[in-house]
């Protein structure tokens, strides 16, 4: 574990300060894919498995993201051994542990993996040109903010800020809902095990504290991406 | 006052033993003061019963007489029990939980509570008619003012506390299959019914135990079946994992497709159910006779409910008037709690069930029938009833000579029952009498929503509890689970509503509304003025008004206006019935308030800077720094920091620009058509400004095109319009079909300008991959590059009107880049500026602020922007409207004006006059330090020109005259921008 200052590169998350700001000192910083990133203060796995249960915020805007869409975009993200989802509003886990979400007929939001905070879209997105005939990549990594909300109350906490029923029957592992959470546009979705949550980059402090704020009644805390990993690979 | 043993877990001088108290604990006694004395209850007691367990009934003051009121219903259901708190007003005594310390006073009096010298008010009640508001104050003209500040002072009831400071309320959604509204026997039953055939049931109960009337109503003459009914229902219920349970908790209002609040607590259930069953049961009717509102009157159900739920013994003697079989169980379960019954006053010629009769005789208790209370008496103060005048039934309405006097300290009384009919009728039910039977019915209702038990008339048990699987059958055929296949139930089986329980008195006070005083001569009179409506009725009277909304005085309201206009009651119906269905405060229809704020990436930087926020839409934005003293004083900050840029060099953070990124095959020409300039020749590298009009001519944003590619372009738009920007251009390719992509990528990226003669040597350290120099990056060229490690688009603009450069990278290096260049500014004295000397340096340079500088009628042509108007390419969007309004004689033009150091400094909307008449408006103005005399922009008449004068009216009223300046102020020639 490093300070800030010494895990400090140039590239930041929108919410790092947040974070430093509630650790009130320096200690357990780590990078990951260039970002400075708040490490847990125990990374036992006996420690993450039993925070699996409980109510916890995760910033994962330090792992890779990218937008794709077209008239093509299907074709392409397939030729590049993505699995896509057969309808709008679908997400689909691929065998790396990355995820697929189709946000509408010819638009996919590509998740990387938590298993290796994203290499495979990281690698993708600098290899790929950011447009080409009817196929246009979307910097979702700089537009957006990624959340993960886990434990046994993400739809109660769900349903303090969102018109659109998360119960686990009707919200399934693998919907997708594009809807407004406490007034601010997102995108949601049940990513089995936990809820992801994309929010406008320029939101995503006033996000993180309601999503903490509807948290509070259910004693949900922030939890540290590297500990999330840990604790979703046990 | 009251010393009872906590620990005594049985009888204690005024507490019954159990199992009546079946709300309080009597191992945690509570302590809490009322009028500045104090009274020991128990947990679960409400104020009311702590109150009532010692004796004390007289809890507040009526609204416009000032009588002393006491518990009628002991059901949160009228207004008799508002009481003050400490920081809230008009708190239902007869509902609200007791904690330690609560502190609670009466409201509305004139003195003291008990003493209340505004009681003579009634006295003068002759004098006081129904509507004199309207007719007494009016006249002669003028006079409401001399009697408003009168009328205010003794108007109102209770104190809001302006201190006090906002509980934390919230909302959530709540979603199920089925929704029952009450948890009495058909509610129980319809929950348990639908929950058994795999139905989700949330079942909501106002009360803090489940089982409704079960819980205090006596529903045979042995006492038994409730208790037992109640038990089982209640057990089965809470064991069901499909039900879930909300006490203490009211649904407040019906919306379409079943969209329920849900108040409970501290929050608000924004509940959307399937299907939705009304089980919520029916309010106990009064009789209404003189001072039926004394102290110790009270419903039947009430007296029921103190014994019940707080092991209160509601009186010594008692005298119970019905118009139903139910008041005779209500007096057997007085007889069997230890209070005497003087008599049982029967308005009917005897009951529905004989055998009732013999049981009262059993007990010794006296029967009247065809009789009614004429009056209650009261004490001298008309702290308590003391005693009844007993009449015989002459004719209807009407009762002999011969009195029966009674003595009582409780007189319990129930003329029938009126649905709580409320959300039903909110879904468009329609509530019908039936005149002959005094039978309530409900019909006409939406799909998805069912009624059952005694708000669906019924009120015999077994039928109640049958209709609730019933409803529950109904709704699940509706959600195609499997059914019980349960019929429907047959007629009422009995007759619980007294067709006429009105009875006049010649000294009147018969209440027929306990909230606003209303009498029996009220209601008729207002028929007597013309309002045969009975809503009409409402709005002069006031009857139904107040916080119990008619649930006692909608049906006697309805009687007799029906009577008074030779009408049914079904003809003339009851009032409507809207949301909410009890009183809410604010906080819960407030919630926990969501306000997005966004941020830009480097915002931290600015806080640590010192600077002072400004919102600018839904950004925060820094206006200013500290200037060199540390004060951030508006004018010097903003003076300091414009002369900063003027003279060496300073950064602002434009990462709130829009940005919209437009790509593929037809790019130049989708730009072509949105911008008003030409751009299908705009070369790659170069930028272009880029107005934007709409179908009106207007001119609605600004920005600059950047060419990135061929196919690419780049598209600032302004802080605020960007989202209205970014809409436009999807509805307009929606009818184009231009093979473009367009994203708004606002976020995706932060953006500063560096500005200001040294700007160039500061990016030099810093900057890699592209030549900075002015033969190679000349002004409105553009270049992609590194500062730092970031990838940056390099623009060269002249916003401000020196040399500068807006660097735009990817949003997760916009503090990398605000430090990068801090630090490599630092020797040469950079310093950060906000956006007030922004638009001073911009206004210096007469550039237009769109928004601020144009309104919903400016047109390119009035604010000197022809020039960005392209007249050879066929269309862009709002070309029609701009050749029409500029082939008409111009009406105002937007100027430069200039005034000396000195003058007094007109406002932004500040009036421009020719003579009389009004010609224009001030839009921008500001002091220049580097000008040394106040500059602005403002609309004049179009024939102003340079050297010419303008009069401005300013604050105060005086008149200035500013000299007419050809724009821009500052640097004409534009050397320092594009140097």
């Amino acid at each position: 574990m490093a300070t800030l200052q010494e895990a400090l590169a140039p590239k930041r998350t929108p919410l790092y300060h947040l974070h430093q700001a509630r650790s009130g000192g320096n200690d357990h910083w780590q990078p990951l894919n260039g970002y400075a990133v708040k490490g847990a203060l125990d990374d036992s796995k006996e420690a993450n498995a039993a925070r699996l249960t409980q109510c916890s915020l995760s910033d994962l805007s330090a792992l890779a993201r990218l937008g794709v869409r077209g008239q093509k975009a299907a074709g392409f993200l397939t030729q590049h051994g993505y699995h896509l989802p057969s309808a709008p509003n679908q997400a689909l886990k691929q065998p790396d542990g990355s995820l697929v979400a189709r946000l509408s007929a010819s638009e996919y939001l590509l998740l990387g993996s938590l298993a290796d905070a994203g290499q495979r879209i990281i690698q993708h997105e600098s290899q790929w040109p950011s447009h080409q005939s009817g196929m246009y990549c979307l910097p979702r990594q700089d537009t957006h903010a990624w959340l993960a909300l886990s434990g046994p109350h993400i739809s109660a906490v769900m349903a303090k800020l969102c018109g659109v029923d998360m119960r686990p029957n009707v919200f399934a592992p693998g919907q997708v809902a594009q809807t407004s959470v406490a007034r601010a546009n997102a995108i949601v979705i049940n990513a089995g095990g936990c809820f992801y949550l994309l929010v406008d980059t320029a939101l995503a402090c006033y996000f993180w504290s309601v999503m903490l704020d509807a948290m509070q009644e259910f004693d949900g805390q922030p939890w540290s991406v590297t500990a999330l990993q840990q604790a979703l690979e046990s | 006052m009251s010393h009872q043993d906590a620990t005594d877990s049985q009888a204690t001088p005024t507490r019954l033993p159990a199992p009546m108290g079946c709300h309080i604990d009597r191992q945690t006694a509570v302590e809490i003061c009322f009028e500045g004395l104090r009274y020991q209850g128990f947990a679960g007691d409400t104020i009311a019963s702590a109150l009532a367990a010692d004796g004390r009934y007289l809890l507040s003051r009526s609204f416009k007489y000032h009588r002393p009121r006491g518990p009628l219903t002991m059901a949160g259901q009228d207004a008799n029990t508002l009481v003050q708190l400490p920081d809230e007003p008009n708190v239902l005594a007869d509902t609200y939980p007791i904690s330690e310390g609560l502190n609670a006073t009466g409201q509305n009096y004139n003195g003291s509570l008990d003493n209340d010298r505004d009681m003579r008010l009634g006295k003068f009640s002759k004098f006081m008619p129904v509507g004199f508001y309207y007719r007494a104050f009016y006249k002669p003209k003028g006079a409401w003012k001399v009697w408003e500040p009168l009328i205010r002072k003794k108007a109102g009831l209770g104190r809001f506390d302006l201190k006090a400071t906002g509980d934390y309320h919230d909302k959530a959604y709540l979603f199920t299959d089925i929704m029952v509204v009450g948890s009495g026997p058909a509610g129980l039953n319809a929950a348990l019914t639908a929950a058994e055939a795999g139905a989700q049931v949330l079942l909501v109960e106002q009360s803090p135990l489940l089982g409704g009337a079960l819980t205090y109503a006596r529903f045979d003459a042995q006492g038994h079946r409730a208790s037992q009914v109640c038990q089982e229902q209640v057990a089965a219920v809470e064991a069901h994992p499909n039900i879930r349970v909300f006490l203490d908790a009211t649904c407040n209002g019906w919306f379409t497709d079943n969209y329920l609040p849900v108040i409970q607590g501290k929050r608000m259930y924004k509940v959307r159910a399937k299907e939705c069953i009304v089980a919520s049961g029916a309010f106990d009717q009064p009789v209404i006779f003189r001072n039926n509102d004394l102290p110790g009157v009270m419903l039947a159900s009430a007296a029921q409910r103190l014994m019940c739920h707080y092991a209160v013994r509601p009186g010594q003697c008692a005298v119970v008037l019905t118009g139903n079989d139910d008041g005779y169980l209500a007096a057997l379960d007085l007889h069997e709690q230890g209070v005497k019954v003087a008599a049982l006053v029967d308005m009917r010629p005897g009951p529905a069930d004989e055998a009732l009769v013999e049981t009262l005789k059993q007990h010794a208790i006296a029967l009247y029938q065809e009789h009614t209370v004429f009056e209650a008496l009261g004490d001298k103060h008309l702290h308590r009833v003391t005693g009844v005048d007993i009449r015989r039934i002459s004719q209807r309405g009407e009762v002999a000579a011969e009195s029966i006097i009674l003595d009582c300290d409780l007189l319990c009384m129930t003329a029938g029952y009126m649905p709580v009919y409320q959300l039903v009728c909110q879904a468009g039910g329609k509530l019908s009498y039936n005149d002959a039977a005094a039978e309530f019915s409900l019909s006409n209702l939406p799909q998805h929503l069912y009624v059952a038990g005694s708000v669906n008339g019924l009120h015999n048990l077994d039928q109640v509890i049958q209709d609730g699987a019933y409803a529950a059958t109904q709704a699940l055929f509706s959600l195609g689970l499997p059914t019980p296949g349960t019929a429907p139930i047959g007629p009422p089986a009995k007759q619980v509503n007294f067709p006429w329980p009105i009875f006049a008195h010649p000294k009147s006070k018969e209440f027929v509304d306990f909230d606003e005083d209303l009498q029996i001569r009220d209601i008729v009179n207002a028929t007597r003025h013309g309002y045969r409506d009975v809503q009409l009725v409402k709005r002069f009277s006031t009857v139904g008004m107040g916080p119990s909304q008619g649930r006692h005085s909608a049906l006697p309201t309805a009687r007799l206006v029906a009577d008074a206009t030779q009408r049914s009651v079904n003809e003339t119906g009851v009032t409507t019935a809207r949301p909410p269905f009890s009183a809410e405060t604010l906080a819960h229809l407030a919630g926990r308030s969501f306000d997005p704020y966004r941020m830009p990436p480097m915002h931290q930087r600015h806080v640590q800077l010192g600077a002072k926020m400004m919102p600018a839409g839904d950004w925060q934005r820094p206006a200013y720094y500290p200037c060199a003293d540390g004060h951030l004083d508006r004018h010097q900050c903003m003076q300091e920091e414009a002369q900063q840029i003027r003279q060496r060099v300073g950064l602002i953070d434009v990462s709130t620009l829009g940005g919209i990124d437009i790509r593929g095959p037809d790019a130049a020409e989708f730009i072509n058509r949105i911008f008003t300039f030409g751009f299908l020749k705009q070369p790659v590298g170069r930028t272009r400004y880029a107005a934007m009009t709409n179908e009106q001519g207007v001119v609605i944003d600004d920005g600059v095109s950047c060419r990135l590619a061929d196919d690419h372009f780049y598209v600032t738009a302004t802080t605020s319009g960007v989202g209205r920007v970014f809409q436009s251009m999807l509805q307009w390719n929606a009818q184009w079909r231009l093979d473009v992509d367009i994203a708004n990528v606002t976020s995706a990226y932060a953006a500063v300008n560096i500005a200001g003669p040294l700007s160039r040597q500061v990016l030099e350290k810093v900057c890699t991959g592209v030549d900075l120099s002015a033969e190679a990056l000349p002004y409105l060229e553009l270049r992609e590059g590194h500062i730092g490690e970031a990838p940056t688009r390099i623009m060269r603009t002249g916003f401000v009107g020196e040399l500068s450069y807006e660097l735009h990278v990817p949003s997760r290096y916009g503090e990398y880049l605000w430090d990068v260049l801090m630090e490599a500014g630092a020797e040469l004295g950079i310093r950060p500026f906000g956006v007030e000397a922004q638009r001073l340096l911009r206004l210096e340079k007469g550039h237009v602020i769109i928004g601020q500088d144009t309104d919903g009628m400016s047109h390119p042509g009035e604010i000197g922007m022809s020039w960005a108007v392209n007249r050879t390419k066929p269309f862009f969007v709002g070309r029609r409207a701009v050749d029409i309004l500029e082939s008409q004689p111009a009406k105002r033009r937007l100027v430069g004006f200039q005034l000396p150091a000195g003058s007094a400094q007109p406002l932004e909307g500040h009036l421009v006059l020719d003579g009389p008449d009004i010609t224009g408006n001030v839009t921008s103005c500001e002091y220049s330090t580097t000008l040394e005399s106040i500059i602005g922009l403002a609309y004049a008449s179009p024939d102003q020109s340079p050297g010419s004068q303008i009069t401005i009216r300013v604050e105060g009223g005086s008149e200035v005259n500013a000299e007419v300046i050809k724009l821009p102020f500052y640097d004409a020639q534009n050397s320092r921008q594009e140097m």
